[in-house]
């Protein structure tokens, strides 16, 4: 059963998604000038930054498209999105 | 790269001054023409859709253009960040705020070349330096990152001590970039007078290897004098100790700008470089930016140019220096031989010895002669 509880961040509008020929990417801040470097699996949690859906949901589509996903893969993706807001990269919608 | 990281982006073709060595008059992106801000609107719409992540506005002067401001508003309302490229003397309080309120610009660079008007205006024109100078206060109260660019030409190579003082010292930048006068444009015509003599080239290189020492990294070059300084002293010590060759080197290797970056000239043309003017690819509003950038020959082309070996090319024949050069700059190559698969001979070592030029004096951790 998801969390409906924990919230997915939204990711910031500004910022580019820079996606390159072997599905890496970098998101891009032009507010900053600020740049990251995001893996494949990287690239799939950043589009999932929609506000609505849930860790479980996110790890669930993973475990479908990749291989070897670690067990504590949803603590990966707390910490990814941890690290988006904290870098305001996303945030949280305010209601 | 699936887009271009960057573009170089000639807003318009007029200047306000005539500079003797300019590398855009007369060259294939003096078009004569501007286009509309609508134009250039819808331009960086798409470089925003095509996550493009900076442009530089270059020109001609961009800031002679009345709507220079509404073209910036454009680019960072696509999700772009700018530099600008200028003569810095045009430069307004009101512009000045108006660029520093966006937060988006990474650098404006200004030309200076004296510490003086008389040395700055010899080949740039009256007047021209005390407008600069005060560009650069205007911005510097903005808060706003500028760069000085000092091209080195044979009327200041001697002044360089006072120009980095004066930018350094006096000015108090926190550093200033050098290149010399190319084979391009109006300096085609004026090069007598205006491009140094081997012995001078050598006299500037050392020269300002001794400034970067003294000022401690607050000088650099990306080309001209102090940059070949640095390569050929590196050349030259990988030869005395017999390598085998240098990272990278050995290859047509001297430009990775077809790689990451493109340009567009004031009439609209997407051109490789700024330089490479003549090389036509497309043009916006009629071509799609990705589409030219992902599958177009002639940029296609210009990437292979580092996989041709030196070795192979008849100019580089027993060249002592092949296994440890890169080449240098597929335009200049393309001004001075009329190819880009070529050497540049401008930044040829083994020509500018055979000339009567000599290495840098040898430097600790640089090498040298």
């Amino acid at each position: 059963m998801d969390d409906v509880n924990e919230r997915i961040p939204i990711a910031n509008p500004a910022v580019v998604l820079r996606e390159e020929f072997d599905d890496w990417a970098i998101v891009f801040d032009p507010d900053t000038g600020q740049a990251f470097g995001l893996n494949p699996i990287g690239v799939m949690v950043w589009k999932s930054l929609d506000g609505k859906g849930s860790v479980a949901a996110i790890a669930r589509r993973i475990r479908e498209e990749a291989e070897g996903v670690p067990e504590d893969v949803e603590e990966h993706i707390r910490t990814f999105m941890e690290a988006a807001v904290r870098l305001g990269l996303a945030g949280y919608e305010v209601s | 790269m699936a887009t271009p990281r960057q573009v170089d982006v000639e807003i318009t073709t007029a200047c306000n001054l005539r500079c003797a060595y300019c590398s855009h008059f007369t060259s294939p992106g003096d078009v004569g023409e501007d286009l509309s801000l609508e134009t250039w609107r819808d331009f960086f719409a798409e470089l925003g859709r095509a996550a493009v992540m900076s442009v530089t506005l270059s020109g001609g002067e961009p800031f002679v253009r009345p709507d220079l401001l509404a073209i910036i508003e454009a680019v960072c309302a696509n999700r772009l960040r700018f530099s600008i490229l200028t003569n810095g003397t045009c430069i307004t309080e009101e512009g000045a705020a108006h660029i520093a309120a966006t937060g988006r610009c990474d650098s404006i660079q200004i030309s200076i070349d004296g510490a003086d008007p008389f040395t700055h205006d010899a080949f740039r024109g009256r007047g021209s330096f005390g407008l600069a100078v005060e560009g650069v206060r205007i911005l510097r109260e903005h808060g706003l990152p500028v760069t000085v660019r000092v091209t080195v030409h044979r009327r200041n190579v001697r002044s360089l001590p006072e120009i980095a003082r004066f930018l350094l010292e006096d000015l108090g930048l926190p550093s200033f970039s050098t290149n010399s006068a190319s084979h391009m444009g109006l300096c085609r015509k004026n090069a007598a007078m205006i491009q140094l003599t081997p012995e001078e080239h050598s006299e500037a290189m050392d020269i300002l290897m001794d400034l970067a020492e003294r000022y401690e990294g607050r000088i650099d070059a990306q080309a001209g004098p102090l940059a070949d300084g640095r390569l050929w002293s590196e050349m030259e010590r990988a030869r005395l100790e017999g390598l085998d060759t240098l990272p990278g080197r050995g290859y047509l290797t001297g430009c990775g700008g077809p790689y990451q970056s493109l340009a567009v000239r004031a009439d609209g043309a997407y051109v490789p470089c700024s330089q490479l003017g003549h090389l036509v690819l497309g043009y916006i509003g009629r071509d799609d930016l990705l589409t030219v950038w992902r599958t177009h020959p002639e940029l296609q082309r210009l990437r292979r140019r580092v996989f041709i070996p030196l070795e192979g090319l008849a100019f580089c024949r027993g060249c002592p220096y092949v296994p440890y050069c890169t080449g240098n700059c597929p335009a200049l190559a393309y001004n001075l031989t009329g190819e880009t698969d070529q050497p540049s001979p401008d930044a040829c070592l083994r020509l500018f010895l055979e000339r009567g030029g000599r290495l840098p004096r040898a430097r600790a951790g640089v090498g040298g002669h």
